[in-house]
């Protein structure tokens, strides 16, 4: 019911399965070489384009692939996989694993192939006064960046008193200890699970 | 194994290093790595096995390669894959220890994915995910802190992520505008000075 609800305020243009296809795998190749600090900053954009621009997730669904690409083993920058999978399930699920293939390779390949050059010419670039000035000031925005990602998620996953509490505690957790995130997770889930934290 | 033309190496090899890989050890080695940091860890089991265990390069190399996976675009871990692979066999070699880190993984998280878009609204299930998801935006909020420290002295860097935190969160400037903006403002404030004092 509530999905309805979701669907019938989000309403992307309409266009062929071909053309989303399309759009799907040039929105992620546009990205690539954006994603400055590691692939976190761009999740704030992910959210945006997934939830607000081409509606094919909710804001729960955005929250839980998220913390699905968090706890399963690997680069979390997998995430892309699951957000072209929900692009796409509503044609089926080869439908949705065609796309999740599609867009991964697409968050991929502009940056791993900037990253190749890179490697051979490196000896070039160490001292180049563009890779310092580059380093330098590209710092500060990641900080940045990485505080709008975090309050953004912060809000999109949690809708009460109860999960904002859970968030903040587990925030603490993770920079004053070593312990694994799983173990949070777990212990969140099942307070979810008992009813205390609600969405 | 035969060799392909002569791979770029960063570094001439130093004593002491196993002969360069092969693609397919190359690509046995990312699996290795991959299935080994199951539990976390990427970083360390990458530079345990490839430095340690297979000893295809050098802890400086692989310190560099750190180092540039860290300075362009991409994550780093796959950044680094990209590097080792590269460091021995270009273009290819960069594909196919992607390929090594990245297979196993990602079919894993594809079936969890598509498990997950299966049962995501079955109620029990939706109600333990609204616990899970509390704690990994916990992690999100984490990660900024995390990184605070390196410029806690430095008032521009405050100012210029302060900016960009206002930018975005407030007046919604998507991030391509953001960095094609605030970037080359930020480069050319902390542009080198030939001066032997670097600004802090």
């Amino acid at each position: 019911m509530s999905s309805l609800l979701v669907l019938l305020a989000c309403t992307p243009p309409p266009t062929t399965q071909l053309g989303d296809f399309l759009q799907l795998i040039w929105t992620f190749l546009s990205l690539s070489l954006f994603s400055l600090g590691g692939g976190n900053t761009l999740l704030a954009e992910y959210h945006h384009i997934s939830v607000e621009q081409f509606c094919w997730l909710t804001d729960s669904q955005f929250s839980d692939i998220y913390a699905l690409a968090e706890a399963a083993p690997g680069p979390s920058s997998m995430i892309v996989g699951l957000l072209g999978m929900g692009a796409a399930w509503k044609e089926g699920p080869w439908a949705a694993l065609v796309s999740a293939y599609a867009a991964e390779l697409a968050i991929l390949i502009p940056s791993t192939l900037l990253m190749v050059v890179a490697c051979l010419s490196w000896k070039r670039l160490e001292h180049s006064p563009w890779r310092v000035a580059f380093e330098r000031g590209l710092g500060p925005i990641t900080l940045g960046i990485l505080f709008v990602v975090g309050i953004k998620i912060l809000n999109t996953a949690n809708h009460g008193v109860p999960g904002y509490l859970v968030s903040i505690v587990v925030c603490l957790l993770m920079l004053r200890t070593r312990l694994s995130p799983l173990w949070f997770m777990g212990v969140a889930g099942l307070l979810g699970g008992l009813g205390i934290i609600n969405r | 194994m035969p060799a392909s033309a002569p791979p770029p190496h960063p570094n001439p090899p130093a004593v002491g290093l196993a002969p360069p890989p092969g693609l397919r050890q190359l690509f046995v080695g990312m699996l290795q790595v991959a299935l080994s940091s199951f539990g976390g860890g990427l970083s360390a089991w990458s530079q345990r096995i490839v430095v340690e265990q297979c000893r295809w390069m050098s802890d400086q190399d692989f310190l560099t390669g750190l180092t540039v996976a860290r300075l362009f675009p991409g994550p780093n871990q796959i950044n680094m894959a990209v590097y080792i692979g590269a460091s021995f066999h270009g273009l290819v070699g960069a594909l196919v220890a992607l390929a090594g880190m990245l297979v196993m993984p990602f079919t894993l998280l594809m079936l969890l994915g598509l498990v997950y878009f299966q049962v995501h609204e079955i109620p029990a299930v939706d109600r333990v995910l609204a616990g899970v998801v509390a704690a990994a935006a916990g992690m999100a909020l984490s990660m900024g802190f995390k990184i605070l420290h390196t410029y806690w002295r430095d008032r521009v860097a405050l100012l210029l992520a302060a900016l960009t935190f206002v930018a975005m969160a407030v007046f919604h400037v998507r991030l391509i505008p953001m960095v094609l903006v605030a970037g080359p403002l930020a480069m050319i404030w902390y542009w080198p000075r030939s001066s032997p004092q670097e600004p802090s």
